[in-house]
């Protein structure tokens, strides 16, 4: 009955083909709706927010649907806004390097197109092909070659947020470089999509590298301190890796076949700063250790399966086990600390554990599968872990109902009013993506 | 030594002496308050209550709760090299001065951090690590004396921000003093993208409206095996351009793209360090590139193949460190240089799109011959930030305010063509109207509503960043009449 009223509302709004009711109702992962709407304009998404404001609905915000398990506690909300109808370049000057393109556009879309023009956007989400631009950004989501390029605060320039009453708020600017007013792009980067729906991001690009390759180092199993003494060896040489990571064993046997501690170093430059690079780093190998380079489309290929090791919340349940994916981050050397860990988890809760991390940047993804009981208790073990370093531990993918039983954020900060005070001078009806993030705003 | 006395009748300078101590740590006296009227933008001058100089978070912590709690307005200051007015006390406030709190507490290589407290200065960090092959990269052109609180507060950035980032880039933490005096910690030990809205990344550049910065962590980087430095010059201010786009456009990321024209030749080479440029030519263009040298030689062939197909005059390699470093030098002191050649200058701060640098420079010549001012123009060419420097004569009555009209629009050239008004410099009270050139009222409402989230009182550096309203009709009548000045 509420849903028929709420089609016959958003009837007035958007065409009855682009509104679909029932398909987002049961997903496992939870942020489902009674209503799915799929506009392709601004002027949509506006009205859309703003007859939800004025009618106390609730609206849960999708790009591809890749980060549906993560974070939200609440099950069902009125309507599945889907920006993934709202695509395309809106304006790219290639002389410029800066591009705007509509929130719904695919990463994997974004980089072909770039690729024409010898350019690329460099950050590194996982599911390229799933990823719409709008989602990495409001989830923040990098990778590996973070540590060469930075992640969507230092790439995003300028965004259009459309606000919960429909105004549409712009942050930044098209330019490089712009400190005029607040930088409102940062509380929108990461946001998880509670504070507006930001329906176009302006880039800053980089060249795509003249060449690149890749360095894979295993080493044998237990070999904790040679990893820490090589990696303090190449952060410490006037070396540039794009990517420094440290792969678990079971990770590393996925993706390379070898089941070592493995350390995979990227380098992105023309082909001889590449080579001399590739040069210092055989100079120092630990002894015992085997090294594979990798270039070019070998290099590619093993970062085109490396970005789909994360569940994807766009596919279906793959079956009866439980997937989970957690952030976690620490201080840039302790990420050896986790790495080990995960390992040693593998073995007490007998589950699958996958993971990596930056050894320059300090960010760990730790993947797990099995019971839902065993992911839930090693969750649990890897925060309290995570907590004695003094980093923080982030649920990134988990199932709805599993949600209830782990903190998705671990806790709040002490500045938490401050977190809370940008949600209600923004979305004071709590209307956007309710109990998504940090302490349940 | 014998501690000062209070000589003042005034309550709150006797309540504000006693939480920094002792009256050496404040100065109340209207001839010790004189230089503390103004910053770096040197327009407008209003005199503070008071200064005072805490020496740890606490003192300021102290401070700042006893100024919101007897509705007294303050602010804080660094070195006040600011370019913008932000440390302007406009309402009579308590300058909260952090030039004691001054140390360096950590550095950890290892880990590529260090921690400061706000008063310490930019390029000490840099001269402290870089025996071991590190440095801090924004180097904004006062890094010798800009301290790095002040560098959170106005995101700064300098010429080898092109490929390393401004100040936010490299910001990993802050312990911050809220405007009631609460104390809180952002990302404390320098941890990425910890869970909340990110206000490391949103108090970096608020122009000291939200909070007081009282302890920086921040990235450092190893120094670049090697760095070339390629000068060129121009007989036509397009082909110099049209240069700058290439090069980008040919997959180079430069450290620095700096560039700088005839008026500002004339000044720099007038000025402390002139290099011999020479007079005649239309532009010069510094290009840096930094890395593994393996790999430089290759971009700088490139570079000189792409200045000689743009008709460069002359384009050759700094042969040693000694000729590299005059070279900037040359460049980094252009503003002061200005004095040689003028009373009085104005800079601004404008930002374009790349691609749009000959339209914008000849609008800036126009708007020099309908001032009657000469306007020099460096800039960082390779992101597009412009410096236009307006110069004129204070003494003559009513040029001060012709070159802020001037200033005002060369900024409006900027915003024209898709740009903004300020690239490093920050808003302050300088661009205050100006921020309408860029943002619609519902937008400046969309962050004054967060500044009433931290501030609610507005005693923090109040009348900075935003525009007044009703103000705004007022200003553009006056720039109409001033642009049509022949």
């Amino acid at each position: 009955m509420i849903a028929t009223e709420l089609l016959i509302n958003l009837e007035s709004i958007i065409p009855r083909e682009r509104i679909k009711s029932g398909q987002n109702q049961h997903h496992h992962l939870g942020n489902n709706a009674q209503v799915s709407v799929f506009p392709t304009t601004e002027e949509e998404i506006s009205l859309i927010l703003k007859y939800a404001n004025n009618h106390g609905k609730k609206i849960s915000v999708m790009g591809g649907g890749t980060k549906r398990g993560f974070g939200g506690l609440t099950e069902s909300v009125d309507i599945l806004l889907s920006l993934s109808l709202y695509k395309g370049i809106v304006e790219h000057t290639v002389g410029d390097m800066t591009l705007t393109v509509k929130a719904g556009t695919t990463f994997y879309e974004l980089q072909e197109y770039l690729a024409k023009h010898k350019q690329k956007v460099s950050l590194d989400p996982t599911w390229p092909e799933y990823s719409t631009i709008g989602g990495i950004v409001v989830a923040n989501e990098n990778g590996p070659k973070r540590l060469g390029y930075g992640s969507s605060r230092d790439v995003v320039i300028g965004l259009r947020n459309i606000y919960p009453d429909g105004s549409i708020i712009r942050s930044g600017g098209k330019v490089v470089k712009n400190v005029a007013g607040y930088d409102m792009n940062k509380i929108f980067i990461g946001s998880m999509g509670t504070l507006g729906v930001v329906s176009e991001v302006t880039v800053k690009l980089r060249p795509v590298a003249k060449y690149e390759s890749l360095i894979l180092i295993s080493f044998k199993e237990g070999s904790i301190d040679e990893i820490l003494m090589f990696s303090k060896a190449l952060l410490d040489s006037v070396m540039e890796p794009v990517a420094l990571e440290l792969l678990s064993p079971t990770l590393s046997e996925k993706l390379t076949g070898q089941c070592t501690f493995t350390v995979a170093i990227s380098f992105e430059d023309v082909e001889s700063s590449v080579h001399y690079q590739e040069k210092f780093v055989k100079g120092i190998q630990p002894s015992g250790t085997e090294m594979d380079i990798l270039s070019e489309s070998e290099a590619q290929y093993f970062w085109h399966l490396f970005y789909t090791i994360c569940p994807n919340g766009a596919k279906e349940s793959a079956g009866e086990e439980t997937e989970a994916a957690l952030k976690i981050g620490v201080v840039n050397l302790n990420v050896l600390s986790i790495i080990k860990e995960s390992q040693l988890l593998q073995d007490s809760y007998n589950l699958v554990v996958e993971s990596h991390g930056g050894l320059g940047h300090g960010l760990c993804q730790v993947i797990l599968k099995g019971s839902s009981q065993k992911v839930v208790l090693a969750i649990r073990q890897m925060r309290e872990t995570v907590l004695k370093l003094d980093g923080y531990l982030v649920v990134k993918h988990l199932p709805f109902e599993l949600r209830q039983k782990v903190d998705v954020w671990g806790g709040k900060p002490s500045h938490f009013f401050l977190l809370e005070g940008i949600k209600s001078k923004i979305d004071p009806q709590k209307i956007l993506n309710p109990k998504r993030f940090i302490g349940g705003i | 030594m014998a501690v000062k006395k209070i000589k003042t009748k005034d309550k709150h300078i006797k309540n504000l002496a006693t939480i920094v101590g002792d009256a050496s740590s404040i100065l109340y006296q209207k001839v010790d308050l004189l230089a503390y009227e103004c910053d770096g933008f040197t327009v407008y001058k209003h005199s503070p209550k008071a200064v005072v100089f805490p020496k740890n978070t606490n003192e300021v912590s102290a401070l700042v709760k006893y100024c919101s709690d007897n509705q007294l307005p303050f602010l804080a200051r660094g070195a006040g090299t600011g370019l913008s007015g932000g440390a302007i006390p406009l309402n009579n406030e308590v300058i909260i001065s952090l030039v004691k709190m001054k140390k360096l507490l950590n550095v950890d290589l290892e880990n590529r951090l260090a921690v400061v407290q706000p008063g310490y200065v930019n390029l000490k960090l840099t001269n402290s690590i870089s025996d071991k092959g590190y440095y801090y990269a924004p180097d904004p052109s006062s890094q010798s004396c800009c301290t790095i609180g002040g560098n959170v507060a106005e995101n700064a950035g300098g010429a080898h921000c092109l490929k390393y980032g401004v100040t936010t880039n490299h910001i990993l933490g802050l312990e911050v003093v809220l405007p009631n005096g609460d104390i809180i910690e952002l990302s404390e030990n320098g941890i990425l993208d910890v869970p909340g809205y990110d206000l490391l990344g949103l108090l970096t550049g608020s122009e000291g409206t939200l909070g007081i910065v009282t302890k920086i962590t921040v990235r450092i980087l190893k120094s670049p095996e090697s760095k070339q430095t390629v000068l060129a010059y121009f007989d036509r201010v397009d082909d110099g351009s049209q240069a700058v786009s290439d090069i980008i456009s040919a997959g180079i990321v430069p450290a620095a793209l700096e560039m700088m024209d005839k008026t500002a030749i004339e000044a720099v080479e007038s000025a402390a360090f002139p290099v011999g440029h020479p007079r005649d030519i239309a532009a010069v263009l510094l290009i840096e590139v930094d890395g593994i040298a393996a790999g430089i030689d290759e971009q700088i062939n490139q570079i000189l193949e792409v200045c000689k197909k743009r008709n460069v005059r002359e384009v050759r390699e700094a042969k040693d460190e000694q000729e590299r470093a005059s070279w900037w030098a040359n460049r980094k002191t252009g503003f002061g240089a200005m004095g040689a050649i003028s009373p009085d200058y104005l800079v601004q701060d404008g930002v374009i799109p790349r691609s749009k640098l000959p339209e914008v420079l000849k609008r800036i010549e126009q708007i020099s011959q309908e001032s009657g001012l000469r306007i020099a123009n460096i800039f960082h060419a390779g992101d597009g930030n412009l410096h236009p420097l307006v110069l004129f004569d204070a003494r003559i009555p009513g040029e001060t305010d012709k070159a802020i009209l001037a200033g005002s629009a060369c900024l409006q050239a900027c915003a024209d063509v898709g740009g903004t008004i300020t690239g490093e410099h920050g808003v302050g009270i300088e661009k205050r109207e100006e921020m309408r050139f860029v943002f619609n009222d519902e937008e400046i409402i969309a962050q004054t509503n967060i500044r009433e989230v931290f501030n609610p009182k507005n005693l923090l550096n109040a009348g900075k960043l935003f525009p007044t309203p009703g103000r705004c009709g007022e200003i553009k009548q006056v720039m109409k009449e001033a642009t049509t000045v022949s």
